[in-house]
This record gives structure tokens, sequence and C-alpha cells, in this order.
């Protein structure tokens, strides 16, 4: 038996996350994710007015509300049978985009970098950069009163990127990058109100209607932004995966090659178009992608702290009553699976649906589509991630000369007294799906699969681990008191917890089955 | 040069912003300035917590203006443990804490992101090792370590508590699910602790940028003997959540016109419609979000003709809703036939009716909500 070490907390991640793996041989020879808190928002919808529904499922985390809005808005106008507007489809579109923008520059640079970049090398940055050596200034007065938080401490590694000139660079893009997110939140509040926790998209469409004004204030910010990820973002990503030392990281961390994308960005009014396409990929078969099938998406609870009646369900019939004592449970995360099979979710599993040219050039510039078998790592994963960031920039210009000030932005529909509905949209980290149940007009179920619970899903029924389980398995670990590649592959995922255990589902009560130690 | 970081003039400039973020008298700039260099000379310690949150109000914080993001972490505060943007994790996290407990004894600001479960010792959010081992599937490894004894070991020798957002301070949408998880709000939980130890608590869902900023240097300068810390009878600032949404909205003028926006297709720029038939609970919520704005004040709710939701109140969300219902009680156009005196009656009733309404929420209805499981 090797040697298990516990990671917890996974921090620059969203939520509460352990990971334990086990070592043998320098190598992750096993993985177990456990998800290790639980809020429950049971109760919470059941009775209430539909309407309020896309108001609390945004709250259900504060890095992607909008995705669970939008996903909501999608859900109830599917409901109410809305005729949605081509205006209320391109601001929800656009606002949504925006907050891909926001999330994907906060994963890179403020969750992800700092396991790259050594930020003490600043210290001996001889540049000239006039914003460079104001940086240099800071970081070596933190570090004269030892007081390097919360940049170090830090797991120690010997291919951290201290390259002076390089590092300071990066670290100063860090601090940039903090500006650029910050804009991507500002110019989504143009149409939403504020972010996080918005306001500004309601069943049938949406509440501020274009105007020449918003439109200008809208494109200023995209146009800035457009410019810093093409000129800033993605060529990082590119020094990055070109750097030798991570060579390995090309093609560890895959997560088994299973891949499934609902979808998202409408082009039509029904959503029949998408501009990220709908697709399923097995097995790393990147070139036969399967149309999806929802009857195929089922729910396991083998290794999560629920009760087994809760076991195999479709989630728009699923159950959650919570189980600690259960002996063979980890994690409050439930088990997700297409066709029984545990999916990857997320940039990296839309791209290969969709295959944009930038992707395409890339992997094979760094020699990914030549090997056998394919396999898609930890670096690729963020490379998608920035190329998706870029092309979403760049089709939104394309959705603000479609806006038509005057038009309408609002099928006002009743609720109807008995009626089922979903939305599937793609999320910042991948596929998020809301079904909902009306009955007497007031909702009797609400359920949601959001996509971490897809990627940091534990063991199923039939013993498949969850895709961050399995991308562990064979990850490099040569000191196990420093185990940074497993926490680089975890990451590389941009796990969020908070929407994993999100567990609203109003039609049950886990109270009077619910065991009091 | 590089090595002087922050000049005075630099340090004169923050002040300015402080003073007026904090809406102090410009008298007081250069008191502000000095309160502010001795914080850079010795930069307050702060273990930032996460219980049952959803990382909104840390996403909130990022997008702060005075000062900007990179200026809070480098120039103003040693920000020892927040799991959302420091480099360690695992063990090397944890012992952060450790170390900056022993450290700074009784001198470290406790930030809680989100409530507290106690149901179960706690087990419904635990994070680092606990003392005990845990069977892992047949492997033996160390068990969990759970919020509350978190709070069980940082309270007793932290100088504050800062609670921030809606369900940190007042249990907010966890609490919903009391019943099952215990869920607690942090100002209970320290009470239970310590209860002499300092609370303050900042609402929203999530919590404006400048509500945590200025609550904590209200904070500050306060112990430093500058401006004065007036809190309400939830622990909030007042300089913040003194003021009623409704009184200080920009489309008042439509209320008291009786000019209501009821189609989002007729909505008409120029005429700024008052949002109250769409559900806005703006005449029951206490937060200067007219004024203050959000997103670099870009925007806020009602400026997107969206109802406020009230998310800053104690009551949200159970209490409030259904959200896109007009606050019953009040039947405005009811009341009058003539455009002259609809707005007057329309205000007068509004006061009465949305008063005792609020009253019965606050009072009437909590003990229901927070055992609405068990039915």
């Amino acid at each position: 038996m090797g040697q298990m070490i516990s990671i917890d907390p996974v921090t620059r991640i969203e939520g509460h996350l352990r990971i334990d793996v086990e070592i043998e041989g320098g190598k992750v020879k096993d993985a177990w994710s456990s998800g290790t808190m639980f809020r429950g928002f049971e109760m919470l919808l059941k009775g209430k007015h539909p309407f309020d529904a896309q108001q609390v499922t945004e709250r259900i985390c504060g890095v992607c509300p909008l995705a669970h809005g939008t996903a909501s808005s999608y859900n109830l106008d599917d409901a109410l049978g809305v005729e949605l507007p081509d205006n209320a489809r391109l601001i929800r579109n656009l606002c949504l985009g925006a907050n891909f923008i926001q999330s994907h520059i906060l994963h890179f640079y403020h969750l992800a970098a700092l396991d790259y970049v050594d930020v003490t090398a600043v210290l001996n940055y001889s540049g000239s950069d006039q914003a460079l050596l104001l940086l240099k200034g800071k970081i070596s007065k933190l570090a004269q009163a030892n007081d390097l938080y919360p940049f170090m401490p830090r797991y120690d590694s010997g291919d951290y990127v201290s390259d002076p000139g390089l590092a300071t660079t990066l670290v100063g893009h860090y601090v940039q990058a903090f500006e650029m997110r910050k804009k991507a939140h500002e110019m989504l509040s143009i149409f939403y109100g504020r972010v996080p926790s918005f306001v500004g998209t309601v069943p049938g469409g949406v509440t501020q209607p274009p105007t020449i004004g918003n439109v200008l204030a809208f494109r200023s910010r995209l146009s800035e932004l457009r410019r810093w990820i093409n000129e800033v973002y993605v060529e990082d990503i590119k020094t990055i995966a070109g750097v030798s030392a991570y060579k390995p990281f090309l093609t560890a961390g895959d997560s088994g090659g299973n891949y499934l994308a609902y979808g998202g960005f409408d082009e039509d009014s029904r959503g029949d178009k998408k501009f990220l396409p709908r697709g399923v990929i097995f097995g790393n078969d990147i070139m036969n992608v399967m149309p999806m099938d929802e009857k195929k998406l089922t729910e396991s609870v083998a290794h999560s702290w629920y009760k087994e009646e809760c076991e195999g369900l479709h989630p728009s019939e699923g159950k959650t009553e919570p189980d600690l004592e259960k002996k063979e449970g980890y994690s409050f995360i439930k088990s997700p699976r297409y066709n029984e099979k545990p999916m990857e979710v997320g940039p990296l599993a839309r791209l290969l649906v969709k295959k944009p040219e930038m992707f395409v050039k890339l992997a094979s510039d760094l020699g990914l589509l030549t090997m056998k078998p394919l396999q898609f790592g930890i670096l690729p994963r963020h490379a998608a991630r920035a190329i998706e960031c870029k092309i979403i920039a760049d089709e939104m210009d394309n959705w603000l000369n479609q806006l038509k000030p005057g038009d309408p932005i609002w099928d006002k529909k009743g609720i109807p007294s008995e009626a089922r509905g979903r939305g599937l949209v793609e999320a910042a980290r991948g596929a998020l799906g809301h079904w909902i149940e009306i009955s007497g007009k007031k909702i009797k179920n609400y359920q949601c699969i959001v996509p971490t619970t897809w990627n940091a899903s534990p063991r199923d029924k039939n013993g498949n681990r969850g895709p961050i389980e399995n991308s562990l398995v064979g990850v490099p670990v040569p000191d196990p008191d420093n185990p940074i590649n497993v926490v680089r592959c975890v990451r590389s995922f941009d796990p969020c917890l908070a929407c994993a255990i999100h567990i609203i589902h109003p039609d049950h009560n886990g109270v009077k089955a619910f065991r009091v130690v | 040069m590089a090595g002087r970081v922050v000049s005075r003039r630099q340090f004169l400039k923050q002040a300015g912003a402080t003073a007026a973020l904090l809406g102090l008298s410009e008298a007081l700039i250069p008191q502000v300035a000095r309160a502010l260099e001795e914080l850079v000379a010795g930069k307050p310690p702060i273990i930032w917590l996460q219980g049952q949150n959803c990382t909104g109000c840390s996403v909130s914080l990022l997008n702060t203006n005075y000062p900007m993001i990179a200026e809070v972490v480098l120039d103003q505060l040693s920000v020892r443990y927040h799991p959302t943007i420091m480099a360690s994790a695992g063990y090397k996290a944890t012992r952060v804490i450790e170390d900056c407990k022993k450290e700074n004894k009784g001198k470290y600001v406790l930030v809680v992101e989100g409530p507290v479960p106690k149901n179960n010792g706690g087990e419904f959010c635990t994070f680092g090792v606990g003392k005990g081992m845990k069977d892992l599937m047949g492997k033996r490894v160390p068990g969990d370590k759970p919020m509350i004894e978190w709070m069980r070991e940082l309270v007793p020798d932290a100088a504050a508590v800062l609670a921030v957002g809606n369900c940190a301070s007042f249990g907010g949408i966890p609490a919903a699910n009391a019943s099952v998880t215990g869920s607690t709000a942090v100002e209970k939980i320290v009470a239970e602790i310590d209860s002499r130890k300092p609370v303050m608590n900042v609402g929203g869902c999530p919590a404006h940028p400048d509500w945590i900023i200025g609550s904590a240097m209200e904070a500050i300068l306060y112990l430093k003997g500058i401006g004065k810390l007036d809190l309400d009878r939830y622990k909030r600032s007042k300089t913040f959540f003194g003021k009623l949404i409704h009184e200080n909205c920009e489309r008042r003028a439509a209320f008291d016109a009786g000019i209501f926006l009821e189609d989002w297709n007729q909505n008409n720029q120029d005429l700024k419609l008052c949002l109250f038939k769409m559900g806005c609970k703006g005449p029951v919520t206490y937060a200067d979000c007219p004024t203050r704005r959000w997103n670099s004040q870009v925007n806020w709710c009602v400026g997107a003709n969206a109802p406020c939701h009230g998310c800053a109140e104690p009551a949200f969300y159970e209490e409030l809703s259904p959200l896109y219902e007009p606050l019953p009680n009040v039947d405005i156009l009811g009341l009058s036939p003539t455009t002259d005196t609809i707005g007057w009656i329309a205000a007068g009733a509004t006061a009465v009716g949305i008063g005792a309404h609020y009253l019965y929420k606050q009072l009437g209805q909590k003990t229901e909500s927070s055992k609405g499981g068990e039915e």
C-alpha cells in the first residue's frame, strides 16, 4: 500500500474541497475527491412563486451567479411557453459572456497562476518598466517585513517560473487582471444592474432594453477586454504551455476522455443553433461527437452522504436525504453520470466538441493531435479556457450589432397551474441544467445539476472514479510533503464547490429521515 | 525610488477617498491619513474564514475601487488566510492560521463569510484535518475539522469579528435549512464562545465592496479615536445601512406621481418608471444603493428597470418572497382618483401599511420559517 496524503483545504477554488491521494513510486496511484460543505436549500423553494427561482438559484454560487440565473430563466421560459424576443436572447448571451470573461480571467491569474509563477523572483527584476519597478518595490517591502502573505508560504517546487523578467511580467499581469475582471463585471451590470447577484433577467426576457447609450458603454469596455485577452491572457497561456519543465502536464491530468457539453449561447429563438454546440465524446474519440440524449442522465449516491433511495434517478426526479453515517460515503457531492459514465465538463469539453480553428492549431503546435492514444491534460484545459474566452469575447461584438433598440425585450406570460420545464446552458465551468415542476401555480420541485458535480464527483455505484479523481491517477508527486502537481491538476478544472453541493430539492424533506447523533 | 512604496501624497489621496467613503468631514482627512500610515506600518493581520458560503462576497470585494484590491492586499492588510486567494493549500495553509493565532494574540481580525452549521458536531462544513482518524473506503486517513471548531479556537484571541454578507450576519439562505444543519449566524456563534467579543455585521447578498471595506475602516479608525461607530440594532454601520432605499430612490418621483412599470416592453427610459408594482422591496430596505450604486457606480438594481429584492435586509429571502409581487397591504391605485393627491396618499399609505407588514414579517414569521423543515 502506498502513502496516503490528505489535502484539505484545496485553496484557490470556490468552496470546500478535500483531496486524498495514495502515492506509490512517486506517482498518484489512487485519488478521492470530497465536497465537505452542505447547505441544503431543500424546502426553500417549495410553494414559492416560480418567478423567485432565479433570484434564489443565482445565490447558489457567487462566482457563477450568471450561469444559474440564465439557466433558471430558460427553465421558466420553457415551463411558461415563452417565445423569447431576439433582444432578450442577445442580452442574455452578452451578460453570460461577460461573466465567462470575468470567470476565466479570474481563474487563470488569481486561482491558478501562483502554481506556476515564483512571486519572489520579482525581487531580482532588473528591467526598466516603471509599473513593474513599483511592483518590485511593494514586494520588496513585504519581503523585508517578512510578510509575503498571501503569496507565501506555498508548496516548494523546483519548477516555478523564476526568470526575473518573465516572472515579474506575469505578476504584473496578475495585478492587471484584477482590474480586467472588474471591468467585465462593470460591463455586465450595464444590462443586469449589478453583480454578483443580479436582477436583469426574468422569465420571459430581460428588464433593460438596448439603447444607443448602453450599447456604446458595453462596447467600449468589451473592446478593451478583447485587446487584453488577445494580447495578454492568450499569450501568457502559450508561454506557460511552452515551458519545457511543464511538458508532462500536456498529457498528465487527462480525465479519461469522456466529455459532455449541453451547448450554450443561443443563436436562434428556439435555441436549436448554439455558438457553443451540444455534444458528447467518449474515450477521447474526438472526431466522433455524438448527440446528447437527456434521458441518459442519472445521479448515483453510492459514495455520497445521502440515503440509498436517492440512487440512480434522473435529475428531474432526484432525491436528497443526507446520511452522514453512511459507511461508504466520503462526499456531499453526488455522482451524475451520462449513460453510466463519468463525464468531464467545461471549456476543454466544449472546445473539443466545437473545434475552433485557433484551438486546433494550438493543440497541433503542442503536438497533442499526433499522440497515441490522444490525451488532454492540465495545460490543454487552461489553454481551452483562454481560447474560449477570446472567441466568446469576439462573438459578443457581433451580438451587440444585432441588438435592435425599440424592439421587444419581454414575452409576458402568466404562470400555468401545472407545467414542467428545463433549462440547459453552459456555465463558465461546464454544463449546467435546471429542472422545474410547477403545480397549483407554485413551485413543486426544482433541481439543478451543476458543472462541478460532474467534475468533482466521487465514485459511482459501478466504482467508476469521478473525472477529477481519474485525472489525478498517474500525476507525478516527487515530494509527498509538497504535492504541487496534485493541486495544479485539481485547479485546472476550476472547481466550484458551492455549486456542486447545491441541493435544491423543495419537493423532498430530508428532515424526518435524518438521524441526529 | 522603488523602495518608497506609498508616499505621503498617496496617503492623503487615500485618506480623502476613505473619508468620502465613510461620509467623514474633509477636516478629518489629515487624521485619517495618519491612521492609514500607522496601519501600513503595522498591517493588521486578517484571517478570512468561509462557512456555508457561496464566495459571492469575496468576489464582490474584488470589485472595490477605493482602494483597489491589489492595494488592499499589497499595501494595507496582511491577508494571512483567505482560501480563495492564498498560495498555500492543505497543511501549509492551516498552519498559517495556527501561527497567526500564536504570534498575534488579540491583534488579528477574524472575518467570516457564510454562517456556521452546528448540528452533528459541525460536520456539515469542514476544512483542514482534525485530530482523529477516519475510514476512507478501507484506508485510514485524518478526520475532518469542523468550521465550528475553528471558530472556538480563533474567536477568543481575535481583536474583533466581522461577519460579511447577509448569511454570515443573519443566517440568510442557508438558514432556511437550519433544522437539518444547525446553520447559525456568526454573531450568535461568537456570543456563545465569548460574549464580550466585538462583532460587526455587513449585510447584503452580496455585500457591496464599500460596505465591507468601509465597515472595517470605520472600526479601525474608531479604535484609533477618529470618527464614530454608529451601529443599528443589527450591528450594521448606519453609514451604509441607515437610509431607506425608497427615500433616496432616483425613481421616487415616479412613485409619488403614481407612474408604475407594469410591462418591461413599455418602459420609457426618460420617465424612469417606479418598480413598486413589479415587487420592489425598496420601501422596506435600508441600504445606500441608490447613491452608492454598484460595480464602479455603473448601475444598480432599480437602474436596470428591476425591482430591489431587499437583499440587505435580515428578512431576505424568505420573508420578502414573493419577490416579483407588490408588497402587501398597500393599495395605491385604489386610494385616489387624482394624480395630484395620489403620490401624497400613496406615500402615507406606504409608510403605515408597509411598516405594519414589515414588523409582522420580522417578528411573526421568523420562528415559523426557522423550523420550516419539520412540516
